[in-house]
């Protein structure tokens, strides 16, 4: 046992040592299955003993009853016990290992779940960690105790006639054969099924995420056509696999029927002349149905380690990233100074940020405007430390923002993303969402994001469930309880993604004010559209495909640079009624 | 109509075994040709491996016990026959059978996705993504691993069962009832623990949709959760649900492992009833020793298959709880009927009139009250009001994604509810405020759904986008048409999103196009160009548009004020924004 562990160690590394904290269970499981299965070898025996004593005419009822049930009872209770343990293994195997993964993935940076995909994510923790259970609960019991029978069944057979023994276990090798040819050809084809069925996932996904779109354009038929040609596809692969199913189980049957025929002519033979019992040959009849279902059993289990192996290999690639760097140790209160020096942000080929340097001192008001994909989003991104900088460095108080303690950096600086993000928990969880908000700040927090009145008027206030992806709430209601997420942890930065763009003006208005009101002191950085909402700032920083045109002061701008009084021209019309 | 699926009343969701397999049934009912034909190959491949064991008794009893070893060269012959021709059955049985339910979960499949496709929005905010896409992959894949792989042994091993029942009463009636009894026992217990079963499998399935609702939220979510440090809120909530996943899982394999211990001891019972009273009847004179190895075999032909049942059934009844979950989709129906388009044509020149609708959200209060107001071809009408207004809700019901409870929408004189989909789709375009895009490549997006301009090649299609003024918008694309966008379109920034999103809607050439806050992340000059792409579409085309930005709608013809649920005539821009600034506000 400890050998065929080691060989499959060397050539799938990890998925047995997945197995080494689970070792007392995994014994405790092999022991019970053993033990089982042994003493079903045994009834056989017990049925030919019965014949034959009967033959003898040395028969008791009284002893073979007692025999067989007291060796059947003591089966019931090892498989029933073998049951139970694997059941706790493999979930316990699952659980840990899904927990693991989720543990590596919550330590990473946003680049790696943006580059993992979070729906390869899912699939890593549910139907990767699934074939592993199987291979748990199922392959390792299945295989061990199949070898255990095959052996225990090889051996006795031999015993009792060598001869007829050997013809009968020549058909291993031959089912062996088969399975190998046909496994080798549906390993393709199963790994054709696995992509086939990530095509499937993703149109199912995109169907049920766009739905709202889907049905204003009516494209349903579209999209059942695009699901229609992956499904026929899975079709077809399933049912080619099943072809070559198809042929593996009647050549196997057929073996088995050939061994049972050899047994009849050869055995026949032996019992005619005399060199064997009539209870011998019927056990050998009995010892060949037990030996084909062990030979099927490795051959299927062969598979799902094939696939357990595979589907721990994606899993390993998740746990073996590197944990992101220890982050710094410094915990001391940000001044609101920020300072970013020779910025370089690019993705592959393609520069997103291009040298960009500023500072803002604490207390500062500062603007970033320019036109979509301008690279404003990941200035902030990169300011709140959620995106590297491929070269420069970002400076608070003139250390360089890795320097900081993740709690303590992330306590200071507030951000509003511009699409609206929800939890599906209830509104105060979704606002107190760090740990550190206590109730009066929430509730500043709350008064300054104009959500009182909203708040409020629901029946059950603050407890109000917020549904998933925030479907019932409106867009500026998400956008201001977005804020005052960001407001709740009593930040010394604020940034501010694009906010105004789905809030009234009025309420806008109000919200700055109460701003300057309740948060005195607070850096912001606002990205935004509106030059009306900034002009009074201390600088405004225009960003054009990844460049910094321009910045300073509106007044500044407006005298310098012709891109900026453009985009000033564009929104001058209505710019009295906003103030 | 309830559509929360984890939510549905309770009256009719108890379904025996026999009732869920009964509906399973009607899936097959296509196949009958074929499953005839795949019966046969299982009924003949079967009784051929049950004449095998009764051969070979009575060639032992017959000649090797009476040592005449030609007629035991004989039989070896007719078994080496039936075996070939069971090699052959035995092949057809699997590709038949199998290729059967390969195209039931195909069919099954197809059927799900095509009522998710018919079910309104409103079932799609009442659940949540995660689920429904774990009824939709992970339940079928339940029935799919139950029929590719347990169906045609199921059958085959109740075939034999039959058969090898059969033989056993033919042979010896009274050790044939005593070989049966434990079996009896074996049907009353599963009767009576599979429901019990079925349950325990069904709450694992609910906890596993659970966890991977979970999953999807927390992993989409993921800058919200690094930029507060709450990296342990991932973990905790993901804690719970595993935790949650781990308790049902084990409560489902403790209940599904009660079956094998339980089918193996009264199998062996079996067994020994046949060994001692089959000894007896041959002290009795009624039998011999040849019949009695036969015999054996026979009870194990019985018993073996019953073995397998157990497994089977096992999965049988995962699958049944697969199906329960995935029914529960197929008996909903979309609550947005259309009407026969005789319901009255009004002599009218509006393009769509509201008329005393009022309406809520499922489960909600009222969100719009009594509201009545009509649109005339080419104007523009502008939509403002404070967040949580109903906004957004009075444009959902202009494209009818929701009927009102009461009072009708009229579009161009009819009611919005007499129009095919097809119609409603041809003539109202609606950018909605979340952009959404599929994977693929920025022009796909485009023409997503545009049979006009579907086989359009390249160059034709940038002379469309000319014409269209459109060309413009797609300098910010670094590989312009032909950008990939990745799943969810995460590459690009929302603008760009926007950007895409209206290029669908415009060139679909609408009468009515409704923008809902289509431009809200657009840089102001862009917008300008949006703006005068908008004034070149046909002269007849109504726009609705939604916006804070007040100079996105300062060139609107009419402007609705829309607040509390309530929707007024704001009059001229310059009194619409004054009622804005000023007006009191509830949100």
């Amino acid at each position: 046992m400890k050998e065929q562990i080691n060989s499959d160690k060397k050539r799938s590394p990890g998925l047995f040592s997945l197995l080494r904290p689970y070792a007392g269970m995994v014994t405790l499981l092999i022991l019970f299955a053993l033990f089982s299965n042994g003493l079903n070898l045994w009834l056989p025996r017990l049925i030919g003993h019965g014949i034959d004593a009967y033959n003898s005419g040395n028969f008791s009822y009284q002893i073979m009853i007692k025999e067989f049930l007291g060796v059947a009872v003591i089966i019931f209770i090892f498989s029933y016990l073998q049951g139970i343990v694997q059941t706790f293994a493999s979930e316990r195997v699952a659980r840990d290992l899904r927990m693991r993964i989720a543990v590596k993935i919550s330590g990473q940076s946003f680049a790696f779940i943006e580059k993992a995909n979070p729906s390869k994510l899912l699939t890593n923790l549910t139907s990767d960690v699934d074939s592993i259970k199987l291979f748990v609960s199922q392959a390792i019991v299945s295989i061990v105790s199949s070898l255990f029978i095959i052996i225990g069944a090889s051996v006795l057979l031999l015993t009792i006639n060598w001869k007829l023994g050997l013809t009968t276990i020549a058909i291993i090798p031959i089912i062996g054969g088969a399975f190998y040819t046909v496994l080798k050809k549906v390993k393709v084809l199963f790994k054709k099924s696995r992509e086939v069925i990530d095509w499937l996932n993703k149109v199912i996904n995109e169907s049920i995420l766009g739905s709202a779109l889907i049905r204003v354009i009516n494209s349903q038929q579209l999209e059942y056509d695009k699901f229609f040609a992956a499904s026929n596809q899975a079709k077809d692969i399933g049912v080619s696999i099943l072809r070559l199913f198809a042929w593996l189980i009647p050549i196997i049957v057929f073996t088995a029927n050939m061994a049972g025929l050899t047994i009849l002519a050869l055995g026949g033979h032996y019992v005619i002349n005399g060199s064997m019992t009539i209870g011998d040959f019927a056990a050998f009849n009995s010892y060949l149905a037990l030996l084909i279902f062990p030979i099927l059993v490795i051959g299927f289990m062969s598979n799902v380690i094939a696939q357990a192996t595979a589907s721990f290999a994606r899993i390993s690639q998740v746990l073996d990233t590197e944990d992101q760097p220890e982050t710094g140790k410094l915990d001391t209160a940000v001044s609101g100074e920020i300072e970013i020096k020779n910025i370089q942000i690019s993705y592959g080929q393609k520069a997103i940020l291009k040298d960009i340097s500023f500072k803002v001192e604490p207390g500062e008001k500062i603007a970033v405007i320019g036109p979509t994909a301008a690279g404003k989003t990941q200035l902030l991104y990169l300011l709140t430390g959620l995106i590297p900088a491929t070269s420069g460095s970002v400076l608070y108080d003139g250390k360089p923002i890795d320097a900081y303690d993740a709690e303590a950096f992330h306590s200071q600086v507030g951000f509003v993303f511009q699409d609206s993000i929800m939890f599906n928990m209830s509104i105060r969880e979704n606002i107190a969402f760090s740990d550190t908000v206590t109730d009066e700040s929430l509730g500043k927090a709350i008064a300054t994001a104009e959500l009182k009145d909203f708040v409020d008027a629901l029946p059950a206030g603050l407890d109000t469930q917020v549904s998933e992806r925030g479907l019932s709430l409106s867009g500026g209601q998400k956008q201001r309880i977005m804020l005052a997420r960001a407001l709740a942890v009593n930040p010394k930065v604020l940034l501010l993604d694009d906010f105004t763009a789905r809030v009234d003006n009025q309420t806008e208005q109000k919200i700055l004010e109460n701003i300057g009101l309740n948060y005195p002191g607070l850096t912001l950085i606002s990205v935004t559209q509106k030059i009306a909402s900034v002009e009074n700032y201390a600088k405004i920083i225009l960003l054009m495909q990844g460049e910094m045109l321009a910045a300073g002061t509106h007044e500044e701008l407006m005298g310098s640079c012709p891109e900026y009084v453009q985009i000033f021209n564009s929104q001058q019309s209505t710019s009295q009624y906003e103030l | 109509m309830n559509y929360n699926l984890n939510n549905q009343p309770a009256g009719e969701r108890k379904s025996s075994t026999w009732t869920g397999l009964k509906s399973l049934l009607k899936l097959v009912e296509q196949e009958r040709k074929k499953l005839i034909l795949a019966l046969a190959a299982i009924l003949l491949n079967s009784s051929l491996n049950l004449l095998g064991p009764f051969l070979i008794g009575h060639t032992i009893d017959k000649y090797i016990q009476t040592k005449q070893y030609h007629g035991v060269l004989v039989f070896s012959g007719i078994l080496l026959t039936m075996y070939l021709v069971a090699f052959i059955t035995s092949y057809f049985q699997t590709s038949l059978m199998g290729g059967i339910g390969q195209r039931i979960i195909f069919e099954l499949r197809n059927a799900i996705f095509n009522k998710i496709q018919q079910l309104p929005v409103a079932f799609f905010n009442e659940n949540k993504a995660g689920d429904l896409i774990s009824r939709v992959n992970n339940d079928t894949d339940k029935l799919n691993q139950f029929f590719s792989q347990a169906l045609m042994q199921f059958i085959s091993s109740i075939m034999m069962m039959i058969g090898a029942g059969i033989f056993l009463l033919i042979i010896n009636v009274k050790l044939g009832l005593a070989t049966l009894v434990p079996g009896l026992f074996i049907l009353i217990f599963t009767r009576a623990i599979s429901p019990w079963v079925k349950h325990k499998n069904a709450l694992n399935l609910k906890s596993t949709g659970g966890m991977s609702a979970e999953i999807q939220e927390s992993l989409n979510n993921f800058k919200v959760i690094i930029a507060f440090n709450r990296r342990d809120y991932f973990r905790k909530r993901f804690d719970t649900v595993n935790q949650e996943n781990y308790r049902t899982a084990i409560g489902s394999g403790l209940a599904n492992s009660v079956f094998l211990p339980v089918f193996g001891l009264f199998s062996s019972i079996a067994q020994l009833t046949v060994l001692s009273f089959g000894i007896y009847l041959i002290t009795q004179g009624n039998f011999s020793v040849g019949l009695l190895v036969s015999y054996l075999s026979y009870a194990t032909n019985f018993y073996n298959p019953l073995r397998q049942l157990a497994s089977l059934w096992t999965s049988f009844q995962v699958a049944l709880a697969g199906w329960d979950r995935i029914s529960q989709i197929l008996s909903l129906s979309s609550n947005l009927v259309t009407l026969s388009a005789e319901t009255g044509q009004e002599q009218t020149d509006a393009v769509l009139e509201f008329r005393n609708v009022h309406f809520g959200y499922t489960g909600g209060y009222e969100i719009l009250h009594n509201i009545s107001f009509t649109m005339k071809p080419g104007k523009t009408y502008a939509l403002v009001g404070p967040t949580g207004g109903g906004k957004t809700t009075t444009a959902s019901i202009m494209a009818r994604l929701y009927d009102p409870q009461q009072g009708t929408v009229l579009l161009k004189g009819r009611d919005i509810r007499s129009y095919t989909p097809e119609e409603r789709a041809e003539k109202i375009g609606f950018i909605l405020q979340e952009p959404f895009l599929f994977t693929g490549t920025v022009k796909e997006n485009i023409l997503y759904s545009n049979e006009r301009f579907h086989k359009y090649s390249s160059e034709e299609f940038i002379g469309v986008l000319k014409a269209a003024r459109l060309e413009g918008l797609l300098t910010t694309f670094d590989k312009g048409l032909d950008t990939d966008i990745l799943s969810g379109g995460d590459s690009l920034s929302i603008g760009q999103k926007q950007l895409i999103a209206f290029m669908r809607a415009v060139l679909r050439q609408p009468e009515l196009l409704i923008l809902d806050e289509a431009t809200a992340n657009i840089d102001t000059i862009t917008e300008q160009l949006l703006g005068q792409i908008l004034d070149n579409l046909p002269k007849e085309t109504t726009l609705v548009i939604i916006a804070h930005r007040l100079n996105t709608i300062e060139n609107a013809d009419e402007i609705f004020f829309i607040n509390s649920g309530e929707v007024s005539p704001a009059g001229s821009f310059k009194e619409a924004v004054d009622k804005l600034m000023s007006g009191k506000r509830t949100s």
